[in-house]
């Protein structure tokens, strides 16, 4: 998991809306930010060109983009950066990893040796997830 | 019944350890009460009217002796001495101070027991028929898809965070002892005409203050694939369920406003999983993993089946009137399972104090194998009873208070704990339950007015089930004062009760005191008005609501039944 504390000056996303308008003439990969009631499938055929797309958490108990972000790889493929902004607190760090998130930028104040922590109190998990498909069950009996 | 593994072991250690992790940093400061708060009521800590409560899961009501001495210990060093069966199978402590919650859930993980996702935004225990695996109308044993269901909805990381609460529960009878159409999803294990086993699927059920009864979504998914199943109905929740309006948040409130289009979004969603989903085949439940889970569920060591017996032959009175009452058929010749009543007068429904916890682990030990189940209707039943040993058992069961013979009866009501300890309760459901227990605390009475369903709850949020009592009775708050709002014909979905459907009014709302009075009149009402053999909801059914309002609203006296009461 990547910690990211500010976006870099010229590493802003693009909504979705300024992404349609740039569409045809951007040259390259860009980042791109959506919000949490957005239908991740639309994106199918654009993916490639994004380095990265911010997933947001309005409030961090609205949990829409965990759904959005566990399609995103394993039904998209998306191979790119999943990066959390909003209100990202340090317990929601298990979940985010699970559901395949790979960037966050912690709200402030938050403590990223804690968030750390968060990523570790648990031997393993019942069910699969997007980074490790089989559930508990299944790699038992492996 | 199930035993942990060493992984399932280290996994609730694993959580009182992230739970101690978290208390200390809101003790510390660094993390806020209203950001511990959602993190603390996914371990079942709620905080109430005079202290936190900790709900603690029974995961599909079966419970070892152990385990309840444990729960008895809980309640003697850290609470004040008593807990509270509740509808949905957990153990509700109330006087447990937060500074404690970390050693109390090292207390629970220490016998196999946790409190998570007893509360919160999340899917919640999973609740089951309390007779699973030793009825004689049971189709297919529940218990082993109910703990894979219980693992696979354990901390899963998609749906941690949905807009509302979220309750399964799951069936394998004929009979639903479970209310699975009262549920967010409601599972009923079948088999189709070539044997093999599935899933009839409800989704989109609740009761709060908009009462729904789920629908059938699909009549047959075969239960190799019901974890994929159930993990589409939470996603289109999870993406598509309202999160403007906590009222308006459960998964009812979207199946009733989209209707097929919500079928059709979940059954697409389905297929998708199974089709395009890097893993998304890997759900699908080998039958290695049935197999190694059932392997649990068999019958306990050393236990054969006898020649069935009369077990009426030379009955006293009062032990016949125990065997009729509180005591099931059962699957196995020379069983019965046998429920110990925590509905008695002075007592709130579904207490127990340690002491009578201890009292009742050891009438497991030396009745039943050791297990106990936990009933929707908030009592303790022993799984295993030999016929041959009723006797005694109806002895000591009586020498500790667990064998007043009212199960089914009026008063073996369900109730709330109300506003004496819950901080969102507008009235207070214990005085009620106590009032109505002691107006028909005589036994004949009760047994002549048979069958019935009397379901308390201290606010509309209905954790006392009043939408399906047969009388159901709602706390109200008008101007800060304690009103009661009564039903009638409300059902759960069992065959006494008839298909689910909530309750409907019989008028403006009574005060506190006239309540007693006003079922002592709608019990008279039925007394006059049934025919012969004819059970309570069947008169509601026959005569409607109406007969029943005169008599009721007769009895006020601090009350007006003119619109815009209390007067």
């Amino acid at each position: 998991m990547k910690f990211v504390h500010t976006s870099l000056n010229g590493d802003e996303a693009l909504s979705f809306e300024q992404w349609q308008a740039a569409r045809d003439h951007a040259t390259g990969q860009v980042a791109l930010q959506i919000a949490n009631d957005f239908d991740v499938e639309q994106l199918a055929g654009d993916l490639s060109r994004f380095s990265r797309i911010e997933l947001v958490f309005p409030k961090w108990v609205d949990g829409r983009a965990y759904s959005q972000a566990r399609l995103l790889r394993a039904r998209l493929r998306f191979g790119g950066e999943l990066r959390a902004v909003g209100e990202v607190l340090v317990d929601m760090l298990p979940l985010l990893a699970r559901t395949g998130f790979s960037a966050v930028q912690l709200r402030a104040g938050e403590s990223e040796a804690a968030a750390r922590q968060a990523l570790d109190f648990f031997p393993g998990h019942y069910q699969g997830d997007t980074g490790e498909h089989r559930p508990w069950f299944a790699r038992a009996a492996a | 019944m199930y035993a942990y593994t060493p992984f399932d072991r280290q996994f609730v250690h694993s959580r009182a350890a992230q739970f101690r992790n978290q208390l200390e940093r809101n003790l510390a400061g660094t993390l806020s009460d209203d950001e511990f708060r959602p993190l603390r009521l996914q371990n079942g800590w709620y905080v109430q009217r005079h202290a936190p409560m900790l709900r603690v899961a029974v995961p599909y009501g079966e419970l070892a002796s152990r385990q309840l001495r444990q729960l008895a210990r809980i309640a003697r060093e850290h609470d004040r001495g008593f807990g509270h069966f509740t509808t949905r199978q957990n153990l509700q402590f109330n006087w447990i101070p937060l500074v404690d919650s970390a050693d109390v859930m090292d207390l629970l993980a220490a016998v196999d027991m946790h409190g998570i996702q007893t509360s919160g935004n999340c899917i919640r225990n999973i609740t089951s028929d309390a007779l699973a695996g030793i009825a004689p109308d049971e189709v297919v044993d529940p218990r082993p898809y109910a703990e894979i269901l219980r693992q696979w909805s354990t901390l899963h990381p998609e749906f941690a965070f949905l807009p509302r609460k979220f309750k399964i529960a799951i069936t394998g009878a004929r009979e639903d002892r479970a209310a699975i159409a009262w549920h967010d999803i409601g599972l009923q294990l079948v088999k189709d005409e070539a044997g093999a086993v599935g899933f009839r699927v409800l989704v989109g059920g609740g009761m709060g203050r908009t009462p729904v009864i789920a629908q059938e979504i699909n009549a047959f998914v075969p239960w190799q694939q019901i974890l994929v199943y159930i993990e589409a109905i939470v996603r289109v929740y999870n993406q598509y369920g309202r999160r403007d309006n906590m009222y308006k948040a459960r998964i009812k409130i979207l199946v009733k406003a989209e209707g097929q289009q919500f079928f059709d979004a979940v059954n697409t969603e389905f297929g998708r999983i199974l089709t395009l989903d890097e893993g998304g085949r890997e759900h699908i439940i080998p039958e290695a993993e049935l197999a190694r889970v059932a392997a649990h569920f068999v019958l306990p060591q050393g236990l054969v089946s006898e020649p069935a017996r009369d077990v009426f032959a030379d009955a006293t009175p009062g032990y016949r009137r125990w065997l009729e009452r509180n005591v099931h058929a059962h699957r196995l010749s020379g069983y019965r399972a046998v429920t110990l009543s925590l509905k008695r007068s002075g007592i709130a429904p579904g207490d127990a104090t340690h002491a009578e916890m201890d009292a009742a682990a050891d009438l497991a030990d030396r009745f039943s194998h050791g297990e106990l189940r936990v009933s929707h209707d908030q009592n303790l039943v022993l799984p295993w009873v030999r016929e041959a040993e009723l006797p005694a058992l109806f002895e000591a069961a009586k020498a500790n208070g667990f064998a007043t013979p009212n199960i089914g009866l009026l008063t073996d009501m369900i109730a709330c704990p109300g506003g004496d300890f819950c901080a969102l309760a507008n009235a207070r459901s214990i005085p009620v339950a106590q009032a109505i227990t002691e107006r028909f605390d005589d036994l004949d009475t009760l047994w002549d007015i048979g069958d019935i369903d009397l379901h308390i709850s201290g606010c509309i949020n209905s954790c006392g089930h009043h939408h399906s009592g047969h009388i159901g009775i709602l706390g109200v708050d008008k101007d800060g004062a304690e009103w009661y709002q009564v039903t009638l014909g409300g059902a759960d979905g069992s065959t006494l009760s008839g298909a689910a459907q909530p309750g409907r009014v019989i008028g403006p709302s009574f005060a506190a005191d006239e309540v007693p009075d006003v079922i002592e009149a709608v019990i008279q009402t039925y007394r006059s008005e049934r025919q012969s053999g004819e059970r309570f909801i069947d008169t509601v059914r026959r005569i409607g609501v109406e007969p029943f309002k005169g008599p009721a609203n007769a009895q006020r006296t601090l009350t007006s039944d003119k619109q815009g009461s209390p007067a």
